[in-house]
């Protein structure tokens, strides 16, 4: 299986490339500067250190055939920012997302930010059946919500969505040690096969 | 979103890319490998790895980015990287290596704005402001009575340690590693009213270092003082205790921790 992360510019890709190899046996991971050409290539992932306004901005050229694609089935998975990328925009930082999951990313209003740890994963009834981790790492001060921030009236962060072949996981299963790997496995296994 | 667990955290001195301080293991033959060590210890259940650096030399802090490189391949829980880091470009090449976060102690006293420049470029979840500190008695200047040493320890500077954990914080750190001096290495357990005083004094995870004697120590440190974390490196290394009776300790004493199990 070809998986392309895309260099959104800041942070270490090294490490996450061996997990996506280490997740499942016979995944070759390329990693591309250039978003554009990321369009063409296998499982899309977008990474997930750094700041929202210049990773969006990197993006900014290959935005619309990017999206045009994941819209039209070509798999994605989108790590912590790499997810925030898949809603429309962040107070972070100026910038458009990709905007397959309608909403917006806004700051975590929890009493210790960042959100940096292992918390409890508990994935909802109708959840895929993949092999959910017991607790999973967070490192993040914004969260992504499916609907505008003003309406929220109890805590609505999510964990992970999904929309056809497109996923965002706000957390690092690539940090989350075995249970992160056999979760990371799953996922490329059911989008990308 | 659900509450974030108590971590364990494993720390390891490398030197010239060996770990020092004794580290025994049975069955594990080269126990100065820190690649090897760290993903023992992550087999093991702990939640996070620290390295610090404590080479003086600047072949060493070559040898740690290999180190780090070669680690970031085979480990997948956080690794947190200190020792050595002055510039915002050091603090970039220990991530390009592979660290998730990158530990900074001397060099935040001798430049704060450091802080500040490392958050803005890297974002502030992979910056953290090491912190040594020692007792003394309080006074206008020191009103919480803990004075921050740098320089591994060796040297007093003017700075009260719970205005300049608030200061860091201020300034872009977005988590404290609190060492406490007087407890480190004596295995009495946690400087509990110096973690507490910090805890109350930053809105970010605080890290509580140095004393950890016994399971007990690590769990009624955590309890009693709020902090997010416990590192803990010596009974592990020399076999005293495991990661997973920490967690078992803690769990009696009615934290919330990762289950050293659920590794699979």
């Amino acid at each position: 299986m070809r998986v392309t992360l895309l260099d959104l510019g800041v942070g270490n890709l090294h490490s996450l490339a061996k997990a996506l190899e280490a997740a499942r046996a016979g995944v070759t991971v390329t990693i591309e500067t250039d978003a554009a050409r990321a369009v063409s290539a296998g499982v899309v992932v977008l990474p997930g250190v750094g700041a929202f306004a210049p990773a969006a901005e990197r993006l900014s050229p290959a935005r619309e055939a990017l999206a045009r694609a994941l819209v039209d089935g070509r798999p994605c998975l989108g790590i912590c920012l790499g997810m925030q990328l898949l809603f429309e925009s962040s107070d972070e930082g100026p910038g458009d997302g990709l905007g397959i999951f309608a909403g917006r990313v806004t700051k975590l209003a929890t009493a210790r930010t960042p959100h940096m740890g292992w918390s409890p994963l508990a994935a909802s009834a109708s959840a895929p059946a993949w092999p959910w981790p017991d607790a999973v790492y967070y490192a993040h001060s914004y969260a992504c919500r499916a609907i505008e921030a003003t309406d929220v009236v109890a805590t609505t962060e999510l964990d992970v969505v999904r929309r056809g072949n497109t996923v965002g996981c706000q957390f690092h299963p690539e940090k989350s040690s075995r249970g992160g790997l056999a979760l990371l496995g799953a996922i490329l296994e059911e989008i990308g096969a | 979103m659900s509450a974030t667990l108590r971590r364990i955290v494993v720390c390891l001195d490398v030197d010239k890319g060996r770990v020092v301080k004794g580290v025994r293991f049975e069955g594990l033959r080269d126990v100065g490998d820190p690649v090897s060590l760290a993903a023992r210890y992550e087999a093991e259940g702990a939640d996070e790895i620290v390295f610090l650096d404590v080479s003086a030399s600047s072949e060493g802090r070559d040898t740690m980015l290999d180190v780090v490189r070669r680690t970031a391949e085979v480990l997948f829980i956080p690794l947190t990287v200190g020792g050595g880091v002055r510039t915002v470009e050091d603090v970039g090449r220990v991530l390009r290596a592979g660290a998730d976060k990158v530990a900074i102690n001397s060099a935040a006293i001798a430049d704060p704005a450091l802080l500040t420049r490392a958050a803005a470029c890297y974002g502030a979840q992979c910056i953290v402001l090491s912190i040594d500190a020692k007792r003394e008695p309080a006074t206008p200047e020191l009103p919480s009575g803990y004075r921050v040493f740098s320089h591994g320890g060796r040297r007093a500077t003017d700075l009260c340690a719970v205005a300049w954990a608030a200061r860091g914080v201020a300034l872009g750190a977005g988590e404290v590693l609190l060492t406490s001096i007087d407890r480190d290495g004596s295995r009495d357990g946690y400087e509990i009213p110096l973690t507490r005083a910090v805890v109350d004094a930053v809105r970010v995870p605080v890290v509580a270092s140095g004393g950890a004697g016994a399971a007990e120590h690590v769990a009624s440190a955590l309890r009693e003082s709020g902090a997010d974390a416990a590192l803990v490196a010596g009974i592990l290394h020399d076999g005293r205790t495991t990661v997973s009776s920490i967690k078992m300790e803690a769990h009696r004493a009615g934290l919330s921790v990762r289950s050293a199990q659920d590794t699979r």
